[in-house]
């Protein structure tokens, strides 16, 4: 189910009318769509970059150590636009990340979506929750 | 579906507000100046701002609606309320190919007056014939960041994935992100800034000659003028080291930016290259009012995915060396 759900999350481009559909590089290239991962640290630093913005954070082992993680994200312009802020993941904010690791199973990840310490989840919520520009469900 | 944070909706709601609501009626395919539009105190419209023109118009017009040039208004809904799902929800598919993460995107949500194309002319919606020489060109372009590509070297990737350019007309058309111009003018220049990928093309209005046949720039070079109130700005020498669909130093474009209401700009582009198509093309392309400056482009100081996806090719080519002889298992 967490697979399903993790392949599910992993489209985008739905409308991949948009007219040039060109990405700034190649997903194939650096992750591996077969490697889900879910990752719950805290934000050590977020980079707002053109055209992809960093998340770094530190994960908590098993035995007590921390390994530093990046998390590639979407534009400034992109987040901005959905309701980020230069506030929302400041240093030491709790988040768990869901995302695909790169391929050569080095701590990187391209993120797919990030749930705050409270459960609300940033870029992938839930339906009938009524917000304005709502698409009603089963279309 | 929904995104949790209102404030990205509210935000999203007033882009779209100005946006795309002024959805142009099927019936009205000029753009007419209406009155009473900004002006600057020189007395040309005044275009500036950051304007938006994300769409999910396609460039080309799908070739199952055989011609047809707009979508009813039930197709419409339908259409929009997917993408209005895809960027409030999880997908509903996935593209082998465009696998990035969902928030990494964000190509609007609107169609372009429910058009099936941003191709107008020719009446088909789709890019002409290449020619004989164009399409032995395209079949001689190197594989550069699609899937598949050699990753050698930075250098066999694209200038967009080096950050060095997007390329004309590639910078003035939708993509999945950054659909993003800024507009500056004086009374003798105008600036238009591209957020793909920190171009700011400075385009002279003052009559001045085209720069001389023997430069060519990747971006070409641009000189502009007013045809009544269309800012019409012609685009010539390029260098060729930026081709779209295989475009030579031949390609010539043409964009005309009209302003047909306070939060509407109309911007139609142009393209011929005599040697790559055998008819010029043009695409409509509305655009509406953004809030917030562009944001800059600072590609080279944060490009980890060169140096990323680099780490991972030669990885994997240890990882071949390091097999027996052979003993390709798969």
């Amino acid at each position: 189910m967490k697979l399903l759900r993790a392949l599910v999350a992993l489209t985008v481009a739905g409308c991949a009318t948009a007219a040039t559909v060109v990405a700034h590089h190649s997903f194939s290239a650096e992750y591996d769509a077969k490697q889900p991962i879910t990752l719950k640290g805290t934000v050590i630093k977020m980079e707002w970059i053109n055209p992809h913005s960093w998340i770094h954070i530190n994960v908590k082992n098993a035995d007590g150590t921390t390994t530093e993680w990046m998390i590639e994200s979407g534009t400034p312009n992109t987040l901005v636009r959905r309701g980020f802020t230069k506030q929302s993941l400041l240093p030491g904010t709790e988040i768990t990340v869901e995302g695909y690791r790169a391929k050569n199973g080095a701590n990187r990840a391209n993120g797919a979506d990030l749930i705050l310490a409270d459960g609300k989840r940033l870029f992938l919520g839930s339906s009938g929750t009524g917000a304005p520009k709502e698409a009603p469900d089963g279309q | 579906m929904v995104r949790g944070l209102t404030a990205a909706a509210t935000l999203v709601g007033t882009v779209l507000a100005g946006a795309f609501v002024i959805a142009q009626a099927p019936a009205a395919k000029e753009a007419k100046p209406a009155a009473a539009l900004p002006r600057t105190p020189w007395g040309t419209p005044d275009l500036q701002g950051t304007w938006d023109y994300r769409t999910i118009t396609p460039l080309e017009r799908p070739r199952e609606l055989n011609g047809r040039e707009f979508y009813t208004e039930e197709e419409a809904a339908k259409l929009e309320g997917r993408a209005g799902r895809r960027m409030d929800g999880p997908p509903e598919s996935i593209q082998p190919g465009l696998n990035h993460a969902q928030y990494l995107t964000d190509p609007g949500r609107r169609l372009a007056g429910r058009r099936t194309s941003l191709i107008i002319d020719p009446p088909d919606g789709r890019i002409p014939a290449v020619t004989a020489e164009g399409k032995a060109r395209q079949a001689r372009l190197p594989n550069r960041g699609a899937s598949g590509a050699a990753v050698s070297s930075w250098l066999d990737r694209g200038n967009q994935e080096r950050c060095i350019t997007y390329g004309l007309p590639t910078a003035s058309l939708p993509t999945l992100y950054n659909n993003n111009i800024r507009i500056v003018q004086t009374p003798d220049t105008a600036v238009i800034v591209h957020e793909m990928i920190h171009e700011a093309r400075v385009v002279p209005l003052d009559g001045r000659p085209a720069l001389s046949s023997k430069i060519g720039q990747w971006i070409g070079s641009s000189r502009g003028h007013w045809e009544g109130d269309t800012l019409v700005v012609e685009t010539t020498n390029f260098s060729g080291q930026q081709n779209f669909r295989g475009s030579t130093t031949g390609l010539h474009l043409v964009e005309r930016y009209t302003l047909v209401a306070k939060d509407r700009l109309e911007m139609r582009l142009t393209v011929s290259d005599p040697t790559t198509w055998e008819k010029p093309w043009t695409v409509l392309l509305p655009m509406s009012p953004t809030e917030g400056e562009l944001i800059e482009y600072a590609c080279h100081e944060g490009n980890y995915a060169m140096f990323n996806l680099l780490e991972v090719a030669r990885d994997e080519d240890k990882a071949n060396a390091a097999k027996p002889a052979g003993g390709e298992s798969k």
